[in-house]
């Protein structure tokens, strides 16, 4: 059986790649999870300099879901590839950097000093953080600065440009269109959704920063949908990322067209859940006789729906 | 520092006894916690495989029991995740990962350990009590509650040759007030060098600190931190903490770097710059 899937150029084992943010620098979790048994992971966003993030609480728990304000807490690109990419560089596993910046142009020096650098498959590009005050969604919430933060890192590496996009935006076919056409080779689709979770007792927000981003089971369902909108948008591969815990929910993804998906949350609910998910797809394969877990991708029934590039639903139009 | 790796693993319960007042003991096999747990470490848990409420839990592990592969948590029933866990019945199972986190460090030949526990703080005291008594230390542990049914390890505790002073805010037991009254009259003596470790809440953290600080002792506290994934990944349970030789003070995570820290080196609520940093810069000076 084939498992294994390409994805701008990079051949993944699998398709369950760990998402950016729940993995760590993927150091964290040797010795508990084996990350040679995934299809890759992105590690933690990174900006040019160390980054202290926000203050706490960061953490909400909510139904079904999670709301956080970390703030990019990270040590800084220049630390990462001198003391932690040697030791990543130890597993074979498809490594991707989170890229961030203030800056277009911060968001394309990372990219520089990543494109140098061994050890670093291809680049996430953060243009969807909804907790910070610069970057981040501004970048992601215009579809012109969405363009100008792709091209500058297209721009400035050979490596593999994968935009994150935000779900915090009306039409997320624009900004996948808008991504394609500065040079994007695929798309991470979706980003934490922004939220408010408030304590009823002091009246004032859970989370230190004020508002955060929504991630978990809570928030499959529109994943999907913008997902299959993205895939449906644009010409290059789309990475699903949304809520995913079981190999059901992967594989809503992979038939609403996306070749490949992260897991986020569910990290921290279990480290180990690759595993669980990766057992429970080859058995869904297996069950119905299918060979390729690439000919599951996009072969949605949806009567009634128009022909690519057009979307029918409330939001588009 | 982890002494050995954690496991990820189904960790069936295999004991439970009820304390009365929402306090349970709970006792689950998971080999690799029950030989290579520390006092101070923890595991994150999480009853059954239903997915509400979405995350584990940190729990201190009270005891293990490494002939029979076990561990056993004191728990009390504060919300959704500790209360899915008392409900488990033996044969039931949980997720456990652990152990986790820095343990308490063995007081150094010739100190004693003073043990300072609030409620439900007292979980990780049973095992460091055993550790300090079997490096040939000696222990003495002040526990306090709201009220007597808020110790309700307070016979067993004593029962195990520790020296235990309870202290209730309603007198209902033990000296009537704060557990740092009675401990701040044990230190007037004064016992001999001694070392500070303590667990419960903040403010009785934060007023420990405050001792040692005024008498330059070493202590030790384990923070309470609301904790996503307990291998340092999430980011949610840091704390802002600061060496002597640092300029600023830094998020550290409560789960890797923690959850036990010299209270020099944390800053507390109203500081500035911690006194391990002040104490360097004055030295220095």
């Amino acid at each position: 059986m084939n498992l294994s899937v390409e994805i701008a150029g990079l051949r993944l084992r699998n398709p369950l790649i760990a998402a950016s943010g729940t993995f760590g620098y993927g150091v964290e979790l040797e010795g508990v999870v084996d990350l040679s048994r995934l299809g890759g992971f992105v590690s933690k966003g990174l900006f040019l300099e160390p980054r202290d993030g926000n203050p706490t609480p960061r953490l909400a728990e909510t139904p079904s879901g999670l709301l956080n304000a970390i703030g990019l807490q990270g040590i800084g690109i220049h630390a990462f590839v001198r003391d932690v990419l040697p030791r990543i560089a130890r597993h074979d596993t498809v490594h991707l950097v989170n890229v961030c910046g203030d800056t277009v142009e911060e968001y394309a020096e990372v990219a520089r000093v990543c494109d140098g650098a061994p050890g670093i498959a291809g680049l996430e590009v953060n243009i969807s953080c909804p907790n910070v005050k610069k970057g981040g969604i501004l970048f992601g919430g215009d579809p012109r600065m969405t363009h100008d933060v792709v091209a500058a890192v297209r721009r400035a590496t050979r490596l593999p440009v994968i935009p994150k996009l935000s779900p915090n935006v009306a039409d997320i076919t624009v900004f996948a269109r808008a991504a394609e056409d500065a040079g994007a080779d695929a798309l991470s689709c979706i980003n934490t959704i922004l939220g408010l979770a408030i304590d009823v007792e002091t009246r004032r927000p859970k989370l230190a920063y004020g508002t955060g981003g929504l991630s978990g089971p809570a928030i499959r369902p529109i994943a999907v949908r913008m997902a299959w909108q993205a895939s449906r948008a644009v010409g290059i591969p789309v990475i699903g990322v949304g809520g995913i815990s079981s190999a059901s929910d992967a594989l809503e993804f992979l038939v609403a067209g996306c070749r490949a998906v992260q897991i986020g949350t569910a990290n921290f609910v279990d480290p180990g859940v690759h595993e669980r998910v990766l057992a429970d797809l080859e058995a869904w394969l297996e069950r119905h006789g299918i060979d390729d877990v690439n000919s599951v991708v996009g072969t949605i029934e949806y009567p009634g729906l128009p022909g690519p590039g057009v979307c029918e639903t409330e939001v588009c139009r | 520092m982890i002494d050995r790796m954690p496991a990820n693993r189904i960790a069936p319960l295999v004991g439970r006894e009820g304390l009365g007042g929402h306090y349970w003991l709970l006792t689950f096999r998971h080999a690799e916690t029950a030989v290579g747990a520390r006092a101070g470490q923890f595991v994150m848990m999480k009853a059954g495989l239903s997915a509400e409420p979405p995350l584990r839990r940190p729990f201190s592990i009270m005891d293990t029991d490494p002939g029979q592969e076990t561990f056993t948590l004191f728990v009390k029933e504060v919300g959704p995740g500790s209360r899915a866990l008392c409900a488990l019945e033996p044969g039931d199972v949980a997720q456990c990962l652990g152990p986790l986190g820095r343990p308490f460090s063995t007081p150094p030949d010739g100190t004693e350990a003073l043990l300072v526990a609030g409620g439900y703080g007292v979980a990780p005291f049973r095992l460091f009590g055993r550790e300090v008594g079997r490096s040939g230390g000696k222990a003495r542990l002040f526990y306090g509650g709201r009220t007597a049914s808020d110790l309700p390890l307070l016979d067993r505790l004593a029962a195990t040759g520790l020296p235990v002073v309870p202290a209730t805010e309603d007198g209902s037991v033990g000296h009537r007030g704060r557990v740092t009254a009675p401990l701040v009259e044990w230190l007037d003596r004064p016992p001999g060098p001694a070392r500070l470790y303590a667990c419960g809440p903040d403010a009785m953290l934060h007023a420990v600190a405050r001792l040692a600080g005024e008498r330059a002792m070493e202590a030790e506290v384990s923070l309470e931190s609301w904790m996503g994934c307990g291998l340092g990944t999430c980011l949610g349970c840091v704390v802002l903490v600061q060496g002597a030789g640092e300029a600023r003070p830094k998020h550290r995570c409560a789960c890797t770097e923690g959850p036990v820290f010299d209270t020099a080196r944390i800053l507390w609520p109203g500081e500035e710059v911690s006194r391990a940093a002040r104490g360097a810069a004055e030295a220095v000076a």
